[in-house]
């Protein structure tokens, strides 16, 4: 015990004192806040001063409804949207996709557009457009829009533009200009455009759960779950990655350094081994800890804070259940991957080695991320329950099963018992391989060998 | 303990791996308080046969008992092993490295500390202490890593070439502790096969070859039973003689006289009358004691 826990000493102080820990320690949270919040924060800025477009308008009367509908922010959706543009861009970037980042950056129009009314007067389209095209080559103006005749049956408009790769300008043009055409035929049609929008308002469906007790939940607003769940298994890959690695380097180091020989002749690798993975395990532990914390400070101060200088931030809230089966199953996830690293790290005899070995384990794990994909779209079907008791799955697909639709609690405790019981397995055939490894010199294992030494242990 | 006591006795010890025997039907026996050398050439299996001694491997067949017992991971906290392949801990500060090793032999506390600083005294280490490994000289690691070998008291002490990659200051403050502790009487096994730092420090002696052993016994007994049939030579003229097999079995040049092995059932003094007989004036002509590695050389033909 006394070995054991000098192995776990060794492991953890040596591994927390150096320079690495400490700056992933700190650069973490920050890595992570940069990495979701700036993108769109980037995405919602736009550089430059206000985009010029002029409008040619030969039915000479849309040019001015058009203009408006551009500059008009009273848009639909609008109304549901916050003052504050760049709060909103903020807030959407956590938890949105592309398309509907584009589309609150495209209400962000008016500010950045100015429009100019270009009368044709009877002059021809050609002559028009070469003047345009000329002050678009001084920069005078950025793009035009031209209104055919027939727009109002035809539907055809053109732009042309010196800058036609900004998708979200464009594509917010084109809703525009659908809108302000639209708006035309209706009155054409003497349709009260205040009576149609209202007639054609959006509704809004609430999402409840019900659980297997009958039992109907909170509201469960804008899929914070799925996002919930991504977010967690994210979190189990990145840290499975990170924390193998150092698993697979440690137990490199010592081949390389030739050191297991003499660790050999005073403990037996098994106890060695899981002394390792226990050490490692409480790095990250540690690693964890220190983020949950400043996690914890943010939440109590950071959001009052953000909220009182106008940005709103909720944060996905947990039952307490899953933060435990959280915790359980990052351990578990941890615990055998880490193994399937200590495994290929006692069959190669270099580092270099060691990175290519390793590819089948990334693979694994990459599997057991995708699948939960599938399972979170059917969290009870037989197909989650079977992935969720194979123990290279169950960290992460279980995990989903838990926050999508709690399985009765022996599935999980019969996933967790799996899950361990290999662990305990792979370390025993990890530092069985590991010592004849070492004997070997840098002959890799066959397995008649290893099945010789698992006899004779 | 008294001195005819065994330390260590393998009985027809064998292993291989896969289609290779490394050790073949090997016995042997350590006497307490003695230098044991154990000898040999490259491969011939003295690494595996100390592996089995500390039970790092299990032997295929046969039986090694240590301390009057049948070999048990508990014992190995009695026992001291310095491997061929040997090294440190890259980052890791010297003190530290030690603390470690020393805890896995179960020390602890204050008599760990007070250990550790005696031994860095001793090895004239003691203002690296705070240095880490990569720092280090390799024969301080050295120093470091029989200190690891040697720090939790053992009975039993197993150094495996414990001078490769040592300047001659730094051999004989090793050889002098070594000396130190078989005085306090531990038994020492010591590896290597250079025939030449075995024959200054070592008791006794088993010499193996491809896996089988040779000659054991004490280094004593088994020069008498060789008799004096080696010659330190200087001539001059005609040397045409030594190159005669009936007479001489081997001839070794050294800086300023020959070192001639007698052939079987040849005799000094017909190599002298031959010698004479040819013309040569013979300058030195001396009785000596074969080396290890001339009877090495014999009886493994």
């Amino acid at each position: 015990m006394n070995k054991f826990l000098a192995v776990i000493r060794r492991e953890y102080v040596e591994r927390v004192r150096t320079k690495m820990f400490i700056l992933m320690t700190i650069l973490g949270p920050i890595m992570l806040a940069v990495f979701t919040v700036v993108p769109g924060l980037l995405f919602s800025i736009k550089t430059g001063g206000p985009t010029r477009i002029a409008i040619v308008d030969q039915t000479d009367r849309l040019a001015g409804r058009v203009s408006r509908v551009i500059l008009d922010d009273d848009d639909e959706e609008r109304s549901k949207a916050n003052a504050n543009n760049a709060a909103v861009a903020a807030e959407k970037a956590m938890n949105s996709n592309l398309q509907e980042r584009a589309q609150n950056v495209g209400r962000t129009l008016k500010g950045n557009c100015e429009i100019e009314q270009v009368p044709s007067h009877g002059r021809a389209l050609e002559d028009v457009q070469r003047e345009l095209n000329a002050r678009i080559s001084r920069e005078e103006l950025d793009g035009y829009i031209v209104l055919p005749k027939d727009i109002l049956t035809d539907g055809k408009a053109q732009y042309y533009g010196r800058n036609t790769g900004d998708v979200f300008t464009n594509g917010q043009l084109e809703r525009r200009l659908s809108q302000a055409v639209r708006e035309q035929r209706m009155a054409d049609e003497n349709i009260s455009e205040e009576r149609v929008r209202d007639l054609s308002r959006p509704v809004e469906m609430s999402i409840k759960p019900v659980n297997a007790k009958g039992e109907v939940g909170a509201e469960d607003n804008s899929g914070t779950n799925f996002i919930f769940v991504f977010v967690l298994g994210f979190l189990i890959y990145i840290s499975i990655i990170m924390y193998g690695q150092l698993i697979l380097a440690a137990v490199i180091e010592e081949k390389e350094t030739r050191i297991a020989e003499i660790l050999f002749s005073s403990v037996r690798s098994f106890t060695l081994m899981i002394g390792k993975l226990v050490g490692v395990s409480l790095v990250a532990l540690t690693q964890l800890a220190i983020w949950g914390l400043a996690f914890a400070v943010f939440a109590v101060y950071g959001i009052s804070m953000l909220k009182q200088s106008g940005v709103p931030f909720s944060l996905p809230s947990a039952p307490w259940y899953v933060v435990i089966y959280f915790f359980l199953f990052f351990l578990l996830g941890y615990y055998i991957y880490s193994t399937l690293y200590a495994l290929v790290g006692s069959m190669v005899t270099t580092a270099q080695e060691g990175g290519q070995m390793a590819m089948p384990v990334l693979f694994l794990l990459m599997m057991g991320f995708y699948v939960s994909f599938i399972v979170i779209r059917s969290p009870n079907s037989s197909f989650a329950f079977w992935t969720s008791m194979i123990p290279f799955f169950s960290p992460i697909v279980m995990l989903v099963r838990i926050i999508t639709q709690t399985p009765p609690f022996w599935q999980i405790a019969l996933s967790l018992l799996i899950g361990f019981g290999t662990v305990v397995a792979l370390v025993w055939l990890a530092s069985r391989i590991y010592r004849i490894g070492m004997l070997m010199y840098g002959k890799r294992a066959s397995i008649p060998e290893v099945m010789r030494w698992v006899r004779q242990s | 303990m008294n001195d005819q006591a065994n330390t260590l006795i393998l009985s027809n010890v064998t292993k291989s791996f896969d289609e290779f025997t490394a050790v073949n039907d090997l016995s042997l026996s350590v006497r307490a308080g003695r230098i044991f050398g154990l000898l040999g050439p490259n491969g011939a299996g003295k690494t595996t046969t100390i592996r089995m001694i500390v039970n790092i491997t299990a032997p295929d067949s046969g039986r090694i008992e240590l301390f009057g017992r049948k070999v048990t991971p508990e014992l190995q906290d009695r026992i001291g092993y310095l491997p061929e392949e040997r090294g440190l801990y890259k980052k890791m500060k010297v003190v530290d490295q030690l603390k470690f090793f020393g805890s896995l032999k179960n020390l602890t506390g204050k008599a760990l500390n007070e250990t550790i600083d005696r031994w860095l005294e001793r090895v004239k280490l003691t203002e690296w202490k705070d240095k880490k490994a990569t720092e280090l000289s390799k024969g301080m690691q050295q120093k470091i890593q029989f200190i690891a070998a040697v720090m939790h008291d053992p009975d039993l002490i197993i150094l495996d070439e414990p001078f490769s990659g040592l300047d001659p200051i730094n051999v004989e403050l090793l050889k002098e502790i070594i000396l130190e502790l078989k005085a306090t009487q531990k038994t020492i096994i010591f590896s290597t096969h250079q025939m030449e730092v075995a024959e200054k420090i070592c008791d006794d002696i088993c010499l193996i070859k491809r896996s089988r052993k040779v000659l054991d016994g004490s280094i004593r007994q088994i020069k008498a039973g060789f008799g004096r049939n080696s010659v330190a030579l200087r001539i001059e003229g005609d040397q045409s003689v030594l190159n005669n097999p009936a007479l001489v079995a081997k001839m070794t040049e050294h800086s300023d006289e020959t070192e001639v092995l007698l052939a079987e059932g040849a005799n000094a003094q017909e190599l002298l009358r031959h010698l004479v007989s040819a013309g040569a004036t013979v300058t030195k002509f001396e009785l000596v004691e074969p080396s290890l590695n001339d009877i090495f050389i014999i009886k493994s033909r």
